[in-house]
């Protein structure tokens, strides 16, 4: 697709959509072609570090208008020859749209590009986006406010009445808070759109394969389009549109989908859900540590659409370079999607043309360096309330603390691991079954400055063989101290 | 009326001196060949890209300048990609003219080779507009690749024409003991058998990054060298935008205006010193320039016109091919060698007979474009 906004008289294009002719002040016409000729083709054999590939081809195209755009493709043309994105014709095909400046006209374009999906005005339409926790928007942690305003606008302008947005943060979150800081409740009030947190929902059970899943009653009601952000994660590799999909049931059932292994019951929850379209927000798109704000903005620029979630998560993966992630293959064995991407129809850029090493989330991250995680499978409230407590202690120097959580810790995992420090009901339990013994247990409940405070006294001395009495009395004086300061 | 009193310029090589050292002895050239001190400068003006992956961390390089010299008078930074060193000078000139300054300074300087090619190639990707370009694997070479080809296409040069301009270039460079290529031999057939980095561009259609400063002081007092034009001119971010693609309009612009300022034309022109970044951008620079006809600059170089013994001797430096691409930098450069030129100070690449010679200097493919030309004072 070539775009170019236009003033009214023709003399004047720019390929940036800006509102008014800053000479005339008069309107501004989109010029919008599907449809190029290849006018010109160059053989690229070095890599940079956005394309490590090599060799790859930059086009040259030309539309009626004589508008031009370079395009990256990875198969050969000839100059003279037509460059058109054709639709997709399976359904799990997955859409790749790099964005050039104007969300809402590639978000389009990307929607007419799927195979027989279609929305009508009488759809009850549920949009799903990812606010897991109260972040700014340019952090790339939570659904980017603006593809969310493109896709409201995209179903108004099909003249759907009925919308709306519905999520709930990650465990140990406040939803609203989020939602507000993200910038989405913003973008709901302009378009007089409720705002639903699926935490405060009336849950089904639905079961599968007997595992039970109580699953918010919006979610099967509506017409569900999936918005993710494109993610790196610390514990299942990437966050995307399976993942995604995680908080639509009660807290009770995402503990419990972790405790049995969150890469094999993902995959169930996923095949239990009614069929949703995923619209894959790599507007931003993070990198590195994530899925949360440990992580970094990977500046993609691109949407990736599939009614597939796990052909849509497999080739995102691929296109970071990254491991495909043990649930999307086991969703594959469950025939809950496709994730050969051999076999994955891709429309519109090329895989292998938007291929770009993503910093991989490391395993065992925290906040602060001297502090990692073993972790076994531990639920999104542990392991959120894990991350937080060692933020607290950043810019502390001391000796390595390994934080273990989960339920699914193995001997293994805890091989040449000194200084264990067991976080939770499920580490607590899981080390005793093991016959492991810890520095120190803290449960979840226990108050935020006592965790802390415990954790410090034995990040800084290396020496500690075990929590003492004094240690327990200091951190109850502190979280006291807290207390009263906060009261005053 | 502005004049240069001195020029001074570091070798451009590979070397990892400290961005300041290249400055301080480009300075120091420059105030010793123009006798000045640097008391009786009143104002600096400078460029650098500020990589970030050099390892130097140095932004700033204004006040980096101000630490330098000691000095509290205006120093300003004008970045300008590759158009860095002559976007400086043109700021220079107009500052010195408009204060009526006694003497201006203005300094190019780069340490753009200091990381894995990777890192360096994604820096000067950085130039390119982000979204068309940068996302779509545009890298320098890949944008002038293409221009190169419509050029081709359009006008029936060959890969042998553009393998002349190399060749020239590395000759040139070959007698320049400050080139990247200084007592280097390349031959027709390296050039010609040298891999495709961007098709139709070889490695030797291509400039060699290095890094490298260069200093020029600017004026009022009469020296033996006026600046009697000096222009600058923009066009669009990105090359395919243009209306024409085998043209390119900053160039066309800058060399109309420094002409009239001048009072001179493409013909009373005898030594060029033109922006060579990829030989294709020499090629099409004779056309913007009013060297040659459009699509004739092929001509110019099959004939031999361009040569140091021809009519129009161009890039005796060795140009950004072979004397080096220190980016911001590289603009001063081009002042330098004109210097040497018409001092008759350029040893064994010394052109005779020099009263008008003309410094080409772009940014980007085509965006930002500096023209000066110079003249022998009577």
């Amino acid at each position: 697709m070539i775009i170019r906004w236009v003033s009214e008289d023709g003399k004047r294009k720019w390929i940036y959509p800006i509102k008014r002719d800053i000479y005339t002040k008069g309107k501004i016409v989109k010029q919008v072609s599907k449809k190029a000729n290849v006018i010109g083709i160059t053989k690229v054999n070095i890599p940079s570090p956005m394309h490590p590939i090599i060799p790859y081809y930059v086009l040259l195209l030309e539309d009626e208008h004589g508008n031009r755009i370079p395009k990256k493709v990875m198969r050969e043309y000839k100059i003279g020859g037509n460059y058109e994105i054709k639709p997709a014709t399976t359904d799990d095909a997955v859409i790749i749209t790099k964005i050039k400046y104007d969300v809402y006209e590639y978000l389009k374009e990307s929607m007419e590009l799927l195979h027989s999906y279609s929305i009508s005005p009488e759809d009850k339409i549920l949009i799903k986006p990812s606010i897991i926790e109260p972040t700014y928007p340019y952090r790339a942690v939570t659904t980017n406010p603006e593809l969310l305003n493109a896709l409201i606008t995209y179903l108004k302008e099909k003249e759907v009445k009925d919308i709306v947005v519905a999520e709930q943060a990650m465990l140990g979150n406040d939803t609203m808070a989020s939602a507000k800081k993200a910038g989405v409740l913003d973008v709901c009030k302009k378009h007089e759109i409720p705002f639903i947190d699926l935490a405060k929902s009336e849950y089904l059970e639905k079961t599968y394969d007997n595992f039970n899943f109580r699953i918010a009653r919006e979610i099967l009601e509506r017409k569900i389009i999936n918005m993710p952000v494109m993610k790196t994660n610390s514990q299942i590799i990437i966050s995307g549109a399976m993942e995604n999909m995680l908080r639509v049931v009660d807290e009770d059932t995402q503990k419990g989908m972790f405790e049995k292994d969150i890469n094999k019951t993902l995959p169930k929850l996923i095949k239990t859900l009614p069929e949703f379209l995923t619209i894959g927000d790599a507007t931003i798109g993070l990198q590195g540590n994530g899925p949360t704000l440990l992580g970094e903005p990977a500046f993609l620029n691109m949407l990736f659409l599939s009614k597939d979630p796990v052909a849509l998560d497999a080739v995102f993966a691929e296109s970071g370079i990254l491991t495909i992630p043990q649930y999307v293959k086991i969703a594959s064995l469950l025939d809950v999607g496709n994730c050969d991407t051999k076999k994955i129809e891709i429309v519109g850029d090329e895989l292998e043309a938007i291929k770009c090493s993503l910093k991989p989330a490391e395993k065992n991250a925290t906040a602060h360096t001297k502090i990692k995680l073993i972790d076994g499978n531990a639920n999104p409230y542990t392991y959120n309330t894990a991350l937080k407590m060692t933020a607290k202690l950043v810019g502390l120097l001391g000796d390595e603390v390994n934080l273990v959580i989960g339920s699914l810790i193995t001997k293994e995992m805890l091989q040449k691991k000194n200084r264990l420090v067991a976080y939770g009901k499920d580490a607590i339990e899981q080390l005793k079954k093991l016959r492991v013994k810890a520095i120190a247990e803290i449960p979840e409940n226990m108050d935020d400055t006592e965790k802390v405070m415990l954790l410090k006294s034995i990040l800084q001395s290396p020496n500690k063989k075990e929590i003492t009495v004094a240690d327990k009395l200091k951190s109850k004086v502190a979280s006291f101290g807290m207390k009263i300061k906060k009261k005053f | 009326m502005s004049y240069i009193k001195g020029v001074g310029m570091s070798k451009f090589d590979v070397s990892q001196k400290a961005s300041y050292e290249r400055v301080y002895e480009c300075v120091n050239e420059a105030l010793d060949s123009g006798n000045v001190s640097l008391d009786d400068i009143d104002a600096i003006f400078i460029s650098t890209s500020e990589a970030e992956s050099n390892g130097e961390r140095q932004k700033h390089a204004g006040p980096m300048v101000s630490s330098m010299f000691q000095k509290k008078i205006p120093i300003l930074s004008v970045p300008a990609g590759c158009c860095g060193g002559g976007a400086a000078l043109w700021d220079a000139i107009n500052f010195q003219k408009v204060n009526n300054a006694r003497n201006v300074l203005a300094i190019g300087f780069e340490k753009l080779v200091a990381n894995i090619s990777e890192k360096v190639t994604d820096e000067m990707l950085r130039g390119g507009e982000r979204i068309y370009e940068q996302a779509e694997g545009m890298i320098f070479p890949a944008q002038n690749a293409l221009v190169a080809q419509q050029y081709m296409m359009k006008y029936n040069v060959t890969s042998d024409d553009l393998a002349l301009v190399a060749l020239k270039n590395h000759e040139n460079a070959f007698d320049n003991p400050k080139a990247r290529f200084y007592k280097k031999k390349v031959t027709l057939d390296m050039i010609k058998k040298s891999p495709i980095v961007a098709s139709p561009l070889r490695l030797f259609d291509c400039s060699i990054p290095c890094n490298g400063a260069a200093a020029v002081i600017i004026s009022r007092d009469k020296t033996d060298i006026e600046i009697a034009g000096s222009s600058l001119s923009t066009s669009k971010l990105s090359s395919f935008e243009r209306e024409d693609l085998t043209s390119w309009s900053s160039t066309i612009h800058a060399a109309k205006n420094a002409y009239n300022q001048s009072g001179t034309t493409a013909k009373d022109i005898d030594i060029a010193e033109i922006h060579d970044a990829f030989t294709s951008v020499e090629l099409i620079s004779y056309d913007d320039l009013g060297f040659c006809s459009k699509g004739e600059g092929a001509k110019l170089i099959r004939e031999g016109k361009v040569n140091i013994n021809g009519y129009l001797p161009t890039n005796t430096s060795g140009g950004l091919k072979a004397k080096g691409h220190p980016i911001s930098a590289t603009g001063i450069s081009q002042i330098y060698e004109l210097v040497l030129q018409l001092r008759n100070q350029a040893g064994k690449r010394q052109v005779d007979n020099i009263k008008y010679a003309l410094a080409h200097n772009i940014g980007g493919a085509g965006c930002v474009t500096t023209v000066h030309i110079l003249r022998k004072a009577q």
